[in-house]
């Protein structure tokens, strides 16, 4: 079966649909640590809340409405958590971020607990993309690959804003030097305010987006955190182009892995993390030298 | 004792370390001079490896120990003061010195002992509290202390772990005239085989240590020689004390 | 440095007294949660050693328990092993592992290092749960608690096992705090001060880091050759990460790097535990609430806030009685 060329398309663009579901929520996490030196271990929870968001206004109002509508809710809730608790923590280290943010995964994880329940949550594929489409000789579903085509745009997006526009111009200095930025008369706290708020959408959008092809459960932002924090520390904190090389190592091997050597699949990608760090201990492509 | 031949080191286009070239003897007291930016702390951080130089090689006492590590290098009797205090800040006097000299001793590592009541210990803390005049400050954690008993410290620290060539980067940097002055009184108190190289950024008081004198400019040596002949040198009012008065 | 102020010394025999008294007090289930603590101290007995005294912020120790237990049970049951001789041999591994863990860690700092030992700890973790050698995801049954009827101690008696456990933690205690006041020690916390300077004076600062972990990783083993003994169970539920999260927040909720405050602080987490589990099903959201509390009130934990409070009080009393204070300075301290 390895022989066949259609094997090897199916994996590959299984690995470029996991590979484009973490960028959306690893690009935020990475942003932020690298523009605010912040470790927000309760990204995973937001992603988890957007999939709730998404799911509950799915069942009403159909899959478009969800896919717009849960990024802004998750964004209102990153408003509420900057004021409340972020903005207070920016001048800690990191231990005491790390330890408020675990805090805030286990409130969060309760949370959605109250508000929706035990039970694991369904979302239906829009009928648009409910199908299969024949690609290079394989029949692939089209919902798949419009996760693909959707990371691939925000992708690009991010990185047309980031080389282009003069807020991305804002944001490579603020991440370069931030005291500097600050000096150069660009209001610092407002630009980690907006860097903090897309993270969060970005995050509630990659939720929403996971929603039909996952059941929503409670837990799903705990399991998708650790890969997302093995996504942003191989890429290099900061940078759009360690999140995106990250996102991709993290999904090929993954995927390549569980088909070729399952016994050894889980293990590969930890084991290539401690390899990364003790080779380059700041990941491949840290946004500082 | 402590040899440099031909140091370079560049970062990008800036070229820190020019083709550096220094010895100095057994007990010699060489101060280097230099306006800001020379390149003097750039060349300590190489002798002592914290920089790796792109070429060039450093030799202690006859031995090159250019791929040596900092720790090392230490171990074989390279020691430096900082610039800026690099102390234990939540330790008291009497645990910064300790601690440096049962590094020395080899007690530091040892798992059933404690290094800091060992009589070894105790003589070297005792000699060099005595020393840097630090008696007074003993049980005092370092956030306790003035800046400048932290600046006796920093030097106390690097003499703690008894080495063959002491390095201290400005110990005299931020203390006023009346300190500094005390302070090369204290220097020149030290024993007299100790091999000392020290950054200075005053002159004057440069010449109350110094055997020899070496001037850094733009990470070139630009003048080696005698402080009589430092003095009288023009090239080095020029370059040294013309950057000085415009400073 | 690692002192006993004579506020820790008292602590200690507080908590000493707390868990005999409950030994000889409480019925089946407070013994169980007496010894649930009892383990749990010192799993974080382990961490603060490292964490508290290091800077070394593991979010693996929870799996190197688990790596103690798995090891234990191994030799024990399925190869049949001496269970003394096991034990000895499954906290040599899992000090093995730990040394070999902070050594390759010890070049990363701060968030970086948190995340190299959550990847080699989640490795554990996978690793165990998918080998079928080690039961896999089922976990493993059949274990023994020790026998010492020779010397009259049935270990399947909890009051004896409770005993047993608090005898061990004693003996856990004071070996952490003789490594804290030996020269490794000594040099450990000269490291976290300062790794720098401890480089420039000859100090090999990784190899001081390995071998703390490394001692740490006995202790954790210890921890999980009694864990499974007392749950008489293992699964690789042991090893996950939250289990590492969870031993953090009970470092930070006691008091990080005081030794004393962590054993609060699992007495503290057991028993909150425990209580709101009783009122309703979402602990976690307490324990959430409780940990943010915790950190933002930038206090050092329960016995980190004890000892500034005692401290306070004590220079207060120092300074009325050497001194008079005009009314000015008494405004100003106000």
């Amino acid at each position: 079966m390895t022989t066949d060329l259609g094997f090897w398309t199916l994996q590959t663009l299984n690995a470029l649909q996991l590979s484009m579901l973490l960028f959306l929520l690893s690009i935020g996490l990475t942003v932020i640590f690298g523009l605010m030196h912040f470790v927000n271990l309760a990204h995973g929870a937001l992603y988890a809340l957007g999939a709730y968001i998404a799911a509950s206004v799915a069942s009403v109002a159909g899959f478009w409405a969800a896919i717009i509508i849960a990024p802004l809710g998750v964004a209102l809730t990153g408003v509420l958590l900057y004021g409340g608790l972020i903005q207070r923590m920016r001048k800690s280290g990191p231990m005491a971020q790390v330890l408020v943010t675990f805090g805030l995964i286990f409130a969060l994880l309760d949370l959605t607990r109250i508000l929706w329940g035990d039970l694991a949550l369904a979302m239906d594929t829009p009928a648009l993309l409910s199908g299969q489409v024949n690609l290079l000789g394989v029949t692939y579903p089209t919902y798949r690959l419009f996760i693909i085509l959707l990371g691939g745009v925000i992708f690009t997006a991010l990185a047309l804003t980031l080389a282009r526009t003069q807020i991305g111009a804002m944001i490579r200095a603020g991440v370069d030097n931030d005291s500097m930025a600050a000096c150069l008369g660009i209001n610092v706290e407002r630009l980690f305010f907006v860097v903090f708020c897309v993270g969060c959408a970005l995050a509630g959008l990659a939720g929403a987006v996971a929603a039909p092809l996952l059941s929503v459960t409670p837990g799903m932002g705990l399991q998708i955190l650790i890969p997302t924090l093995i996504v942003i520390v191989i890429g290099g904190l900061g940078s759009l182009k360690g999140a995106i090389a990250g996102s991709l190592i993290y999904g090929f091997v993954q995927t390549f892995g569980a088909v070729l050597a399952p016994q050894l699949a889980s293990v590969l990608i930890y084991a290539l993390l401690a390899a990364v760090l003790v080779i380059k201990p700041v990941g491949l492509f840290p946004a500082k030298g | 004792m402590l040899e440099t031949r031909n140091l370079d080191k560049s970062f990008g286009a800036v070229h820190v370390t020019r083709d550096v070239s220094l010895k100095l003897e057994r007990g010699e007291r060489r101060v280097i001079l230099g306006p800001n930016g020379a390149g003097k702390t750039t060349l300590f951080n190489q002798l002592v490896g914290e920089l790796t130089p792109d070429s060039g090689s450093v030799h202690l006492a006859g031995e090159d120990v250019t791929a040596l590590s900092v720790a090392r290098r230490a171990r074989q009797g390279l020691s430096r003061s900082y610039q800026k205090n690099t102390l234990f800040d939540g330790l008291t006097v009497e645990e910064n010195l300790g601690l440096a000299a049962s590094i020395h001793t080899g007690h530091a590592s040892r798992l059933w002992s404690d290094c800091l009541s060992k009589p070894e210990v105790r003589e070297i803390v005792q000699e060099v509290a005595e020393q840097v005049n630090l008696m007074p400050y003993l049980h005092a954690t370092v956030s306790e202390i003035s800046y400048g008993v932290r600046r006796q410290l920093e030097v106390g620290v690097a003499l703690a772990t008894r080495p063959l060539v002491l390095l201290m980067d400005e110990p005299t940097s931020g203390v006023g005239p009346e300190m500094s002055k005390g302070f090369h009184d204290l220097l020149n108190n030290l024993p007299r085989d100790l091999t000392m190289l020290i950054i200075e950024h005053d002159m004057d008081l440069a010449f109350d240590v110094a055997d020899t004198i070496t001037v850094l400019n733009y990470g070139e040596v630009v003048f080696d020689g005698l402080p009589e002949e430092a003095r009288g040198s023009s090239l080095l009012k020029e370059i040294y004390l013309g950057s000085w008065e415009n400073a | 440095m690692f002192r006993h102020t004579p506020l820790r010394y008292a602590a200690l025999v507080l908590l000493i007294g707390a868990a005999l008294t409950q030994t000889f007090t409480a019925g089946y289930f407070g013994l169980e949660i007496l010894i649930e603590i009892l383990i749990l101290g010192m799993l974080v007995l382990a961490l603060d050693l490292v964490a508290g005294f290091g800077g070394m912020v593991s979010l693996c120790h929870g799996a190197l328990m688990g790596v103690g237990a798995y090891a234990f049970v191994t030799l024990n049951v399925l190869v049949g092993l001496d269970p003394w001789l096991s034990t000895l041999a499954a906290v040599a591994v899992t000090a093995g592992i730990a040394w070999v863990i902070g050594a390759i860690c010890a070049r990363s700092h701060g968030i970086y290092f948190i995340m190299a030992t959550l990847a080699f700890g989640q490795m554990g973790y996978s690793y165990i749960f998918e080998s079928p050698l080690f039961g896999g995801d089922d976990g493993m049954g059949g274990i023994d608690r020790f026998d010492l009827t020779s010397i009259g101690l049935d270990l399947n008696d909890s009051k004896t096992f409770a005993l047993f456990c608090l005898a061990v933690l004693i003996a856990v205690y004071l070996f952490a705090a003789a490594i804290l006041k030996s020269g490794l020690g000594r040099s450990l916390i000269g490291v976290m001060h300062n790794e720098k300077r401890m480089k420039a004076l000859g100090q090999n600062t990784w190899r001081v880091k390995a071998d703390v972990f490394g001692l740490s990783g006995i202790i954790a083993g210890i921890a999980g050759v009694l864990a499974a003994q007392h749950i008489l169970f293992i699964s690789p539920g042991m090893l996950a990460w939250t289990v590492s999260g969870e031993a953090l927040v009970v470092v930070i909720l006691g008091g990080l790097g005081t030794l004393v405050g962590p054993l609060i602080g699992a007495a503290f987490f057991v028993v909150l535990k425990h209580q709101v589990s009783e009122v309703t099903s979402h602990w976690h959201l307490v324990v959430g609430v409780v940990l943010i509390a915790v950190v933002m009130s930038r206090a050092n934990g329960i016995f980190g806030w004890i000892e500034a409070r005692y401290g306070a009080w004590i220079d207060r009393r120092l300074t009325d009685s050497t001194r008079t204070e005009t009314p000015e300075e008494i405004l100003t301290d106000a």
